[in-house]
């Protein structure tokens, strides 16, 4: 099932990993992200609001529509307990950032 | 000066992007289309209190939560050298941003007049080609061949 998601979700973007070098050619824009590179990986999400999810991306479409697996939501500030929500479909035009959990974390301040 | 001009004239520099929420990104720009989604690299995350900070490899986001772009002003100067260059080439082309518009309403003006006298001469030759049963005007010049 999960491959099946990512399969689709591929397919319309960009035609699938194998014509996606032909598919610049053509008039049709492509996405300046390939959400390709993220599926199976862990991804965090923030939406319009404030609210933030981090889980494991299996699809997409190029609405940015995603769907994600073993999701957890929280909210910006921590005013709310994080809720786990596992297989979600995510709405595209919410979303506001998509950036991989791997390599990013917490810092003290980078401008001292 | 176009915003997206500096903006994609921007690629591959370091800027800062705030959001509407106030929460800035520090980065280097790798891409950004026409909806002013962009994505960068090796980015700083402040939050909106300017109280907490993280780092992230990669990330994009969307064009309409962006409140404004900083960058540096050097790319002003090189987005101007690109305008230039891309104006000049248009030129060379023929196709000026108002030079075009000119040219086909004036020929559009001229060419009214002169068209507007061959249908007087037309309306004079209607008659005489509808005698003859011309096959082009068949309707018309029938209908008048067969009033006389």
């Amino acid at each position: 099932m999960s491959g099946r998601g990512g399969g689709r979700g591929g397919g319309p973007s960009r035609g699938g990993a194998p014509s996606g070098g032909h598919a610049g050619d053509k008039k049709k824009r492509e996405s300046i992200l390939n959400l390709q590179t993220y599926v199976d990986q862990s991804i965090r999400v923030k939406f319009m609001g404030g609210r933030e999810v981090t889980g494991i991306l299996k699809g997409y479409d190029q609405l940015m529509n995603l769907v994600m697996d073993e999701v957890v939501e929280e909210y910006e500030n921590g005013s709310m307990p994080s809720r786990e929500l596992g297989l979600v479909v995510l709405r595209g035009p919410n979303v506001v950032l998509i950036s991989p959990t791997d390599g990013s974390a917490e810092i003290e301040n980078p401008f001292n | 000066m176009l915003p997206l001009a500096l903006l994609t004239a921007a690629q591959g520099k370091p800027m800062l992007v705030e959001l509407k929420n106030g929460v800035t990104f520090n980065g280097h720009l790798v891409e950004c289309d026409n909806f002013m989604n962009v994505t960068l690299r090796e980015v700083y995350q402040t939050s909106a209190d300017g109280e907490k900070f993280w780092k992230m490899k990669e990330m994009f986001v969307k064009g309409n939560m962006i409140k404004y772009f900083r960058i540096a002003d050097s790319i002003l100067d090189t987005a101007m050298e690109e305008q230039e260059r891309a104006r000049q080439s248009g030129r060379s082309r023929g196709g000026g941003r108002g030079g075009r518009g000119g040219p086909p309403s004036r020929g559009a003006r001229g060419g009214g007049p002169g068209r507007g006298g061959p249908p007087g001469g037309g309306r004079g030759g209607g008659p005489g080609r509808g005698g003859p049963g011309g096959g082009r005007g068949g309707p018309g010049g029938r209908g008048r061949g067969a009033a006389r």
